[in-house]
């Protein structure tokens, strides 16, 4: 154990950067994919078919494909078409486009859960479509969406641990190379998976303490 | 499955780079290109010593990072104008291929399968697998664990072939397979195994480390040949990176290899000998 703590010790700003760099990558991409999400959410409840098509196009693909494969693609694909993105830049990319996706469909989900009345009666006494959307639309779907939302944020912290793969110096990749110099595999995985899991329940519950918030209303 | 998927992905940049075969390719060739950007980009992997991995202060060290310093100073005079962009082992040839960099020094080993898809630069290590012993153990090198037949465990990092590699070498011995590094040799310290087979750098590296504690048996066996890696098709580029790095083996600049090689595998390589060139012999 003291043999462990040492190393830990010595590790313990590359692993620091690591961990800053996971919750930065799931953070941008959660961010991004929000802005994304609302859009493609909002296309997909009210557009009409052929506009609507394209966005149901592009969430299947999302929808059907494994993350790693989108990482890949973004990493790769861009190169060859003479435009070299960075392995953080590529990774973010692939995690926004992921968590676009998924984001635009449970957006979807909530719009059209609510009761037809709500617009109907925002449209009789003379909303335009986006205030329509932004008073009385939106604020009811954030509160359906808002556990789903916080579960796609655990996958994207989760999801960004394959950054590793392509290069990215966030956690799993720094734990690694820890792993690489002291040989000590169960020790630092166990650690790793220890951070990986505080940050899942920090997000939980401060997930849990908005719905609380946005409850009350 | 990340060695299926990478290949996947190479698959997609080799069918892109096919439907755009005007761009990315550079009109004036690496390394005019490589001169002017004032730096050069290598690729190679950070999680295994002695080759390239990360010391206690966070910088890449290792054996193929002396050699890309190499190949830096023979570009711009100054060993440390390199970016070094992390990659995992697959995708040293997608990289490659894709452009992402300008060559992957990260223990390549050659094959005539992988010639076909990039091209290898002139060898600078020589891999195999050996056998390491504790100092003053049962058994003193290689002739007497083979006497010793089926009394002999061997300690060995699991793998598919790992069970074939060791019976070569000692076709009676038992084989004890361990899923990491560092059981393989706590095996070997607590005695449940009398030897431990694994890459001789890494054995060197560790006895290196650990002075004085283990010996080697003397036997070495699986020669397998380290490269570097280009793109094809740029013969100026190869032709540069070679030269650097022959005459890091057998002229100039052999101080800096020399330096490289006692500092991570704890030997001292021959000297090149004067008078004929040797490679011609």
């Amino acid at each position: 154990m003291q043999a462990f703590l040492d190393q830990l010790w010595i590790a313990r700003w590359p692993l620091w950067e690591g961990l800053l760099l996971t919750i930065g990558s799931a953070a941008g991409s959660i961010l991004f994919g929000t802005l994304l999400g609302v859009i493609v959410g909002v296309q997909l409840a009210y557009a009409p078919w052929w506009l609507r098509l394209p966005f149901r196009i592009y969430v299947d693909i999302m929808r059907g494909t494994p993350v790693l494969v989108l990482i890949l693609a973004a990493y790769y694909i861009p190169a060859v078409a003479g435009l070299s993105l960075g392995p953080t830049q590529a990774g973010i990319l692939a995690l926004t486009l992921f968590a676009g996706a998924h984001i635009g469909e449970l957006i979807r989900g909530s719009l059209q859960a609510i009761q037809p009345g709500q617009a109907e009666a925002g449209r009789s006494i003379g909303l335009t479509f986006p205030q329509l959307l932004a008073y009385v639309l939106l604020p009811q779907a954030v509160r359906s969406a808002l556990p789903p939302w916080i579960n796609t944020g655990v996958e994207l912290i989760k999801g960004s641990s394959l950054l590793s793969i392509i290069g990215v110096g966030e956690l799993l990749l720094k734990t690694q190379e820890v792993i690489g110099r002291n040989f000590m595999t169960i020790q630092f995985y166990v650690f790793a998976g220890i951070l990986y899991l505080a940050i899942n329940i920090a997000l939980d519950q401060l997930g849990k303490a908005v719905e609380r918030r946005v409850g009350q209303h | 499955m990340f060695q299926n998927l990478m290949k996947i992905a190479a698959g997609l940049g080799v069918v892109a780079c096919a439907l755009l075969p005007a761009t990315g390719a550079s009109a004036q060739g690496k390394l005019k290109e490589v001169l002017s950007r004032g730096k050069l980009v290598v690729g190679t992997g950070s999680t295994n010593p002695p080759w390239h991995f990360r010391n206690e202060k966070g910088e890449l060290v290792g054996f193929d990072i002396e050699i890309a310093k190499i190949v830096a100073q023979g570009l711009f005079d100054d060993p440390n104008k390199i970016e070094f962009v992390n990659q995992a082992s697959d995708a040293r040839i997608p990289n490659i291929v894709t452009g992402k960099v300008d060559i992957a020094c990260q223990f390549v080993t050659v094959t005539a399968a992988r010639a076909q898809q990039v091209a290898f630069t002139v060898p600078y290590y020589r891999e195999g697998v050996s056998l390491m012993l504790v100092a003053g153990g049962p058994y003193a090198d290689y002739a007497a664990m083979k006497a010793a037949g089926s009394k002999v465990t061997v300690s060995v990092l699991q793998n598919v072939f790992a069970e074939k590699m060791v019976k070569d070498a000692l076709p009676e011995a038992k084989v004890d397979q361990f899923e990491s590094v560092d059981l393989m040799y706590q095996a070997l310290n607590s005695g449940r195994a009398q030897a431990a087979a694994t890459d001789s750098s890494s054995l060197r590296y560790y006895m290196k480390q650990n002075a004085g504690r283990y010996v080697d048996s003397g036997y070495s066996w699986n020669p397998q040949t380290y490269s570097c890696i280009v793109k094809q098709g740029d013969p100026d580029w190869l032709n540069f990176v070679n030269v650097a790095l022959r005459e890091s083996m057998t002229g100039t600049t052999f101080p800096v290899y020399k330096a490289a090689y006692e500092r991570w595998f704890g030997e001292t390589p021959p000297e090149p000998k004067i008078g004929f060139p040797q490679e011609f012999r």
